[in-house]
């Protein structure tokens, strides 16, 4: 009987452990970036006049959420030049073209997180934004964060704005001109999981 | 962006200073012999060379960045350093066609290095296919710069220069109207120094036919390097089609016409210029085409100044009739 009541307190503490241990496993969550409900565009000067809008069609990318460690939070968002859509497809021709993105040369654009802070509201993100073969320590806010669940699926959102430079990803010099210097990228992205 | 004055300004300072070059190299022969007349081509063309792409500010890092980078920093030296050992003739023969051969080979794999399509078969080609590519592209280029360098050993005369010259200019211009602007203009420094150099040249040297060297190689070798990695750069980075390609890379090769016995022993200048008519045929038929496309495809963007060839601009009726040439079109 005390053999009996012995294990049932081992059972009992053992699986407070698992389930502790194995609810810290699940504290970081894994997502992966939801095309349907996600979009990344952009929007540069022309002329100095007026912004020329676009986005691009073919995006991945995989977060992971550390809810009591945001810490170790980290995020990756994988861009496909060749997707660039501007509503006209000559422009789109010449977008791809060494003299921008080089598609051929540099079929992606990617980001990764080195190091991800929590703010009010969201995230303060460093990582290696790398473009046109050419890789910068940026830092963006990610906003957002809001979880939805339904069924089994789970969704957490974010938004964020980028404002760089071209000039400084190695584009060639004398294609800035009509076309500005800094362009600004809008990302608002789903996960799922 | 396209600006013509920067391009003719580039043109003319590449042209001016390989004619001074090679003013330089014939006050010097007169001391001596006209042995090492290749070397003093080569110095001619690469000072030529980097004056001009100098003025267009083309973008050189190092490492190379991508195939335009790759052509202008491995390629474009590499033949002028094959000509330079070439010219001091203490090679024989076959050993600098070996090293001609080589530089033909790995040439495309040079300018493809990096790039989507050596990236697998999710972006670009199955291994079989870049060895199959590579291999014919260095076939279709060795093929060339022989049977040019043939004809000029059988038959020598400017003509063969400027056949390569007026190709290499129609693949800039070409490159340039499917939007590869950069890639275009590489062509036209090289243009420059080809011609000055092949021009003042044949004008200072013309009796050095006695002579064992008259530098011919060294413009024949540049010249087809230079036209085959301009196409090779249109085609698989820009939007140049492989028809257009392959008719500007081989259109030089329609000066071997004169070769027919009727035509053979004819006077000089009359075997030149029926090469160039031959050869400028197919090229103007690339050129229109190329035209038309740039005007039916890229016209509505750079009516208003994006794209701007300046002669745009500067026609205000011009313009015009073509922003309503769209409106009704639509």
């Amino acid at each position: 009987m005390r053999q009996l009541i012995s294990f049932s307190i081992m059972s009992v503490v053992l699986g407070m452990v698992f389930h502790v241990s194995a609810q810290s496993c699940s504290a970081a969550d894994e997502y992966d970036y939801d095309l349907v409900h996600s979009s990344v565009s952009f929007k540069a000067r022309h002329l100095d006049i007026s912004w020329i809008h676009g986005r691009f069609n073919d995006v991945s990318g995989k977060f992971v959420l550390d809810r009591e460690n945001p810490a170790k939070s980290t995020f990756l968002l994988t861009i496909k030049t060749a997707s660039v859509d501007t509503a006209n497809e000559a422009r789109d021709a010449h977008l791809r073209q060494p003299d921008y993105f080089d598609t051929k040369q540099y079929p992606t654009i990617e980001f990764k997180s080195t190091s991800t802070k929590p703010i009010k509201g969201g995230f303060k993100v460093t990582g290696d934004f790398t473009m046109h073969g050419t890789t910068n320590e940026i830092t963006i806010t990610l906003m957002g964060g809001k979880e939805h669940v339904f069924g089994k699926t789970k969704r957490v959102a974010f938004s964020t704005e980028i404002s760089l430079k071209r000039s400084d990803y190695g584009f060639d010099k004398n294609a800035i001109g009509p076309i500005g210097d800094v362009a600004l990228i809008m990302i608002d992205c789903e996960g799922v999981r | 962006m396209p600006d013509q004055n920067l391009y003719l300004k580039a043109i003319e300072a590449t042209a001016i200073i390989s004619t001074i070059c090679v003013l330089l190299i014939a006050a010097l022969q007169r001391f001596g012999s006209k042995k090492y007349l290749s070397i003093g081509y080569v110095i001619a063309i690469s000072c030529g060379l980097a004056v001009g792409y100098y003025m267009l500010s083309l973008q050189l890092a190092w490492p190379p960045r991508n195939a335009l980078e790759r052509f202008l920093t491995l390629v474009l030296p590499a033949v002028l350093v094959i000509e330079l050992v070439a010219g001091f003739h203490r090679l024989p023969n076959w050993s600098v066609w070996l090293f001609r051969v080589t530089l033909a080979l790995i040439l495309p794999r040079i300018l493809l290095h990096d790039s989507v399509f050596l990236m697998g078969s999710e972006y670009g080609w199955l291994l079989w296919q870049i060895y199959l590519v590579q291999l014919v592209c260095g076939v279709l280029l060795i093929g060339l710069w022989a049977l040019l360098s043939k004809l000029t050993e059988r038959s020598p005369g400017v003509s063969i220069s400027l056949a390569i010259q007026m190709s290499t200019l129609c693949a800039g211009l070409t490159v340039m109207m499917a939007l590869y602007i950069e890639g275009g203009e590489a062509a036209l420094p090289l243009v420059a120094a080809l011609l000055a150099t092949t021009i003042v040249g044949s004008l200072l040297f013309k009796r050095s036919d006695e002579s064992e060297d008259n530098g011919m190689p060294v413009i024949i070798g540049v010249g087809v390097i230079g036209l085959f990695s301009i196409l090779f750069i249109g085609r698989f980075f820009g939007e140049l089609t492989t028809e257009s390609a392959l008719v500007i890379l081989l259109a030089p090769l329609l000066c071997w016409v004169t070769e027919i016995p009727p035509l053979r022993n004819q006077k000089p200048w009359f075997v030149g210029t029926i090469r160039l008519f031959f050869v400028a045929i197919p090229l103007l038929v690339v050129l229109f085409l190329a035209k038309r496309d740039f005007d039916q495809n890229v016209a509505p963007l750079i009516v208003d100044a994006q794209f701007v060839p300046k002669i745009y601009t500067d026609l205000p009726s011009r313009t015009l009739l073509l922003s309503r040439r769209n409106v009704q079109s639509r």
